[in-house]
């Protein structure tokens, strides 16, 4: 066997020059559903997608759950499409399964076993989120809000490029810092 | 010197008997890597909702045990929110962290992030390890292999 896949976690920032800048095209995501069926993204609709990468186990990123449920209820209405990631290799599809009944999310959440996804985009963290407008241009990344704490939040910084998507307006703040769990990744040796 | 490291450590062991830490924005955390040039200093970012960064302590603590006398400082930096703040003192008491524990308290944590290392989103586990004269050469994010950290460690003491 050439190549196996070993977990490890991988500073983003390696990843420099392969992922994708604010404003630049972004190509398709290869997913899979819960069973294990590939659930491929190749096209982006309008008005706007939201990529989340989200984790089981990462107690900040289920910190935003209600958070992120909330958006979702409100934006999917207004026609914005929202994929929702577990890339972390070492959380098994029956754990995201069993996650997503216990998080009361309505939504299907999908895995990214060779960490393609979370690589073009240069995801690095749990929650963290992307903005793609109706072109499938990434406008943009980082965190849902700026606190764990919601009375705390003074920055809600993908609400805010949402609605300036929707509005046809310039984002103005494209990228944060995604602070939370690191997101365990796959890796490809020889 | 010996006064004050002394009461520096008293003030450290009061203030977590209190479930305190020392707060620390990036202007501190500027001064805090200059006050150690002439030691190699490793930098943990943690908190107490991580649990691989709970993991990590102890392994920290034992390679500082290890090497502090050829030079090794480990600083402890909780990423917690001030209402985790009194468990991340429990932690690092029972944990027997050595020296000084710091929570991070900035305005921007955002700055402070991109102070310690521009291309860190702030996620954990992160260690960042600088060398005697206070330059930071390397950062591991994500959960670490403390032989690699070690062997790190050892080039530069």
């Amino acid at each position: 066997m050439l190549h196996r896949i070993a977990v490890f976690s991988l500073f983003a920032g390696l990843l420099a020059g392969q992922t994708v800048a604010i404003g630049s095209r972004v190509g398709g995501l290869e997913l899979q559903d819960l069973d294990g069926k590939p659930a491929p993204v190749s096209a982006w609709g309008g008005p706007a997608t939201v990529v989340a990468f989200i984790s089981a186990e990462c107690p900040m990123s289920n910190a935003f759950n209600d958070r992120l449920i909330a958006l979702y209820k409100e934006y999917s209405a207004k026609g914005v499409r929202f994929v929702f990631v577990d890339a972390n290799v070492n959380e098994s599809s029956r754990e995201v399964a069993a996650y997503r009944v216990s998080a009361g999310f309505s939504f299907p959440v999908y895995r990214d076993p060779r960490s393609q996804a979370a690589n073009q985009l240069g995801a690095s963290a749990t929650p963290e989120t992307y903005v793609i407008d109706a072109s499938g241009v990434l406008r943009y990344r980082g965190y849902v809000e700026d606190s764990q704490n919601e009375a705390r939040v003074k920055s809600r910084a993908l609400r805010a490029a949402l609605d300036a998507v929707l509005a046809g307006k310039p984002v103005a703040v494209t990228e944060t810092k995604a602070f939370g769990c690191t997101i365990k990744r796959a890796r490809r040796t020889s | 010197m010996a006064r004050l490291l002394a009461a520096g450590l008293m003030t450290c062991a009061a203030l977590l008997a209190q479930g305190k830490l020392t707060p620390l924005d990036e202007g501190g955390f500027q001064k805090l890597i200059a006050a150690n040039k002439g030691r190699v200093v490793l930098v943990d970012f943690w908190a107490t909702w991580c649990k691989p960064c709970r993991a990590e302590t102890p392994q920290l603590v034992a390679l500082q045990n290890k090497l502090a006398a050829r030079g090794l400082q480990l600083i402890a930096i909780s990423a917690d929110e001030p209402e985790q703040e009194a468990s991340a003192a429990q932690f690092i008491s029972s944990m027997r962290v050595p020296g000084t524990a710091y929570i991070r308290h900035a305005k921007d944590d955002e700055k402070f992030i991109n102070f310690v290392d521009r291309d860190w989103s702030g996620a954990l586990p992160a260690l960042f390890l600088y060398d005697k004269t206070g330059r930071r050469v390397r950062s591991f994010i994500g959960e670490t292999s403390m032989k690699d950290v070690e062997a790190a460690v050892a080039k530069l003491l």
